[in-house]
């Protein structure tokens, strides 16, 4: 693979990974947040494997596979399985529009690429130009827990935020160590498993999942 | 070996924590009490070594901190506080053996006392800004933690712990403010490094980190007006822990005002002395007249712990100021009988308090009007605290007498010195003394009289018994060192010379000659309080002699013998005896307007005549009006601007999550 195919794949792959993130202010079925977040992840573990490929690290290539497992597949079947329990459940009023949402991505997105000059600046490559890509998926990310009021939104949302960091990091350092990649991956699915539980007893308690409500439990 | 035996030492309160936190109830007391004596002999030995050869030792270790390293270091000055501090821990650790058996305080308790103890050994040995701060926090957290031990039973201590945190967490703010202040721009954390390059610094830097750490140690210490936790605190917390708070936790705070302003800054302007001597004046005349109109014996300690903080200042102040001036003998004697002084406040002071626990444990009351009459009915402890009463008293033959002489003629003699306003504030400084002196004795006059002598007022004090032998002798070990060093105060003068010489910026000529008592050698003065000792032994029997003889041939051999304290009336009952209220009532109409006491009295008439009382009440309460003046606005604003506060977080997780990504946002703008 010559370098020039290999940069393109991680353009490629890095941009889809933040179409990924703006699809999931666009898309109010909660079936379709979960396909996009998955392909979010299958991209960023197709970007590990790139960099792996291309450097020859064995262990970076564990960290792809370890992403696609965790990010593409048990992540999202998890998130499935609670969207299952109420089908057809949406994202109908976000705290935010659809349309105004869509207006301050674009707003983040420029946010990010002003501020990600001092990063880039520190070692600059073609590989760390692309870092804004990340930090923007992390910025829409917290838009979305922000703004979004369904819990499933907001694991989403949190799972944005968790990719565009491993972005930035596959980005910058060209590779995580193994042990930091693992234990970010295992944090996540942690925090999806007690987000998960916690969405279950909250549609057993409340008969919802609205975060908004949860405005009573104050005081 | 000084250092392996600290080690060991500081080891050994380690292992009597855990021991205080997993043996089972009956045993664990006695075992975390025997490791923490040990602990304390331990570090008394290391600390004691250090002081008689004057070599200091330095450690650092940089696996036991993350990051920073922890970097110990015992020199005499530092030496001389671990010292006392073992002093008073030995004490305290064989009296909670007794006492437990009374309190049965809970596993908290008994592992957070050793815990304290350590973090007290170890504050004046850490000679690092980190490993100052750690230490400094443990002392804080573990004497917190052990203040509110008795919150289940008395909502008093809750509130005293609420006062203590809030006022020592800001005062460890200010520290640590100042001293990272002080480790940016001298380019280095450890002590050594700050002090090497303290010539490279700004007047302005200097006194900005002087006056923040100022304002934390003189919280910890207890000056006025940043006192208002200790009156609180001492008193509702169980009488071991405040035996080693005022005995040991306050020193602390004198402590760092010497090893900041005076090692790490190398003295500075004059001001800053000024100020401290300010302070001791204020805090020496409150405190003691708070102390002679309390009628709770342990707030009447705690009171005359910032009286005697006030005096170890303007002793310090005294010794800035001097130095400043280039004074540097006396200096050195100014500085020597603060931190003799403030050896002998550990003494006495701890001994008073541990006093007042055995009185609680017996009448299960600290209120002076309850007590009476326990002179007979617990003879060792009332001499026992007689002797701290004494002491502290400042009476001859007593190691209070031997301090507070010592601090007078060092300020007497700085008034050779040429600034003005250093002579103004030595003079100051000796009437403060003076009126302190009167107060404290009124004060010890009431403690003891009114709570030993007489009948007893109530059942409870009826029924008293001695406490266990454990608890007698802790007292006594430090009842007998306030005695031999009131006796023959020079043997300490060495070693405190010593203290003062690593302590002061300038290295100063020797002040005192050797000897057994103290004779100074660059001005007039010397005292031998064996010899005014024994003078006034002799008076005594003289005096008895002379009475006694021509009693055996006249009417005076049919004296009649009546209750002590009574007035020599006959049908004597408790009724009618001095309480501590009225004892106190006519110096309190003197300093009224300083104290401003509350009273309240209300007369029930009889239903037919309005000429017959049927029920007469008084109440009577002496409230802080610093606090209510200084404290009081500033709790309301904090309050006010809480309760505007808690308008914003409104129970949406929304809310919450957009502010960290506006701040996050904005944070990104402003940095691109």
């Amino acid at each position: 693979m010559s370098a020039g195919t290999e940069l393109d794949l991680v353009e490629l792959t890095a941009g889809v990974v933040l179409a990924c993130a703006v699809v999931t202010l666009w898309r109010r079925d909660l079936r379709a947040l979960v396909a996009v977040l998955a392909l979010q992840g299958v991209a960023l573990a197709a970007l590990a494997a790139v960099l792996a490929l291309h450097t020859g690290d064995v262990g970076l290539g564990v960290v792809a596979g370890v992403v696609l497992l965790a990010k593409g597949l048990v992540i999202p079947n998890l998130l499935a399985r609670v969207v299952r329990r109420d089908p057809g459940s949406r994202e109908t009023t976000p705290l935010v529009n659809v349309p105004a949402s869509l207006v301050a991505a674009a707003g983040l997105v420029i946010v990010a690429y002003l501020s990600a000059g001092r990063l880039t600046s520190l070692f600059p490559s073609p590989m760390t130009r692309l870092a804004p890509l990340g930090l923007a998926t992390v910025l829409v990310g917290f838009f979305v827990l922000v703004t979004r009021r369904k819990a499933v939104s907001q694991i989403v949302g949190l799972l944005l935020v968790d990719n565009g960091v491993a972005l930035v990091a596959f980005l910058l350092t060209a590779g995580v160590p193994l042990l930091v990649e693992l234990g970010a991956s295992l944090d996540v699915l942690l925090v999806v498993v007690v987000l998960q539980v916690l969405a279950t007893s909250m549609r057993a308690r409340f008969g919802h999942v609205d975060l908004d409500q949860l405005r009573e439990l104050h005081d | 070996m000084s250092e392996a035996a600290y080690l060991i030492g500081l080891g050994a309160a380690g292992a009597a924590a855990l021991l205080g936190a997993t043996l089972p109830a009956r045993r664990r007391v006695l075992g975390a009490a025997l490791l923490s004596s040990a602990a304390c002999v331990c570090a008394f030995l290391a600390a004691g070594q250090v002081l008689v050869s004057g070599h200091a030792w330095s450690a650092h270790s940089a696996e036991v901190l993350p990051l920073t390293g922890v970097s110990l270091s015992l020199d005499p000055l530092s030496a001389l506080f671990v010292a006392t501090t073992a002093l008073v821990g030995l004490a305290t650790s064989w009296y909670t053996i007794g006492y437990a058996a009374h309190s049965a305080p809970s596993r908290t308790a008994t592992a957070m006392l050793p815990a304290f103890l350590g973090s007290l050994l170890l504050v004046p040995t850490a000679s690092s800004v980190a490993t100052f701060m750690v230490a400094w926090e443990l002392m804080a957290l573990t004497s917190l933690l052990l203040l509110l031990n008795e919150h289940r039973q008395r909502d008093e201590a809750r509130d005293a712990a609420q006062w203590y945190a809030a006022m020592t967490h800001v005062g460890a703010a200010a520290i640590l403010l100042g001293l990272l202040l002080l480790a940016t721009h001298a380019g280095g954390q450890t002590f050594a490094a700050i002090a090497a390059h303290r010539g490279q610094l700004s007047v302005a830097l200097r006194s900005a980190v002087f006056v923040l750490t100022l304002v934390g140690f003189a919280s910890k210490a207890g000056a006025v007006p940043l006192h208002a936790w200790l009156p609180r605190a001492h008193p509702e917390a169980p009488s071991p822990v405040s035996a080693l708070m005022s005995g040991a936790m306050v020193n602390l705070g004198i402590y760092g005002i010497i090893r900041v302003g005076e090692d790490l800054l190398g003295g500075g302007a004059l001001w800053w002395w000024l100020a401290v001597v300010a302070l001791g004046v204020v805090s020496a005349i409150f405190g003691a007249l708070h102390a002679a109109a309390s009628a709770d014996v342990k707030r009447l300690l705690a009171y005359s712990t910032v009286d005697n903080i006030g005096l170890i200042l303007v002793g310090v102040g005294a010794a800035g100021a001097l130095a400043v001036s280039g004074e540097r003998l006396l200096a050195a004697l100014a500085l020597l009988a603060a931190l003799f002084h403030l050896v002998n406040h550990a003494l006495f002071k701890g001994c008073l308090f541990l006093g007042a626990g055995a009185l609680q444990h017996a009448t299960g009351t600290r209120d002076l009007d309850q007590l009476g009459g326990l002179a007979r009915r617990m003879p060792v402890t009332a001499a026992l605290f007689g002797i701290g009463a004494l002491s502290i008293s400042a009476l001859p033959g007593f190691n209070g007498f031997a301090s507070e002489w010592l601090l007078l003629e060092s300020l007497l003699h700085g008034f050779a010195d040429h600034t003005d306003a250093t002579v103004v504030a030595l003079l100051i400084g000796v009437a403060a003394l003076a009126i302190t002196g009167g107060l404290t004795a009124a004060a010890f006059v009431k403690a003891l009289g009114v709570g030993f002598l007489g009948q007893p007022r109530t059942a409870g004090a009826a029924s008293a018994r001695e406490v266990a032998p454990s608890m007698l002798v802790g007292m006594a070990l430090l009842a007998a060192s306030c005695i031999a060093l009131g006796i023959a105060p020079g043997v300490l003068l060495p070693v405190l010379e010593r203290a003062t010489a690593s302590g002061l910026a300038v290295r100063p000529p020797s002040p005192l000659r050797a000897g057994l008592g103290l004779d100074l050698t660059g001005a007039s003065g010397a005292i031998e309080p064996a010899l005014v000792l024994a003078g006034l032994l002799g008076a005594l029997v003289l005096a008895w002699v002379l009475v006694r003889l021509p009693a055996r041939r006249s009417a005076l051999r049919h004296a009649r013998t009546a209750e002590a304290w009574g007035c020599g009336r006959e049908l004597q009952t408790a009724r009618m005896e001095v309480t501590a209220t009225s004892f106190a009532e006519p110096l309190q109409r003197v300093f009224v307007d300083v104290l401003r006491p509350d009273r309240d009295l209300e007369v029930t008439h009889v239903a037919e005549s309005r000429f017959f009382p049927q029920a007469i009440s008084y109440q009577h309460r002496i409230d802080d009006g610093l606090e209510r003046v200084l404290y009081r606005p500033v709790i309301d604003a904090v309050s006010a601007w809480g309760r505007l506060a808690r308008r914003v977080p409104n129970g949406s997780v929304h809310r919450y999550l957009a502010f960290g990504f506006v701040a996050l946002v904005l944070i990104l703008v402003v940095l691109a």
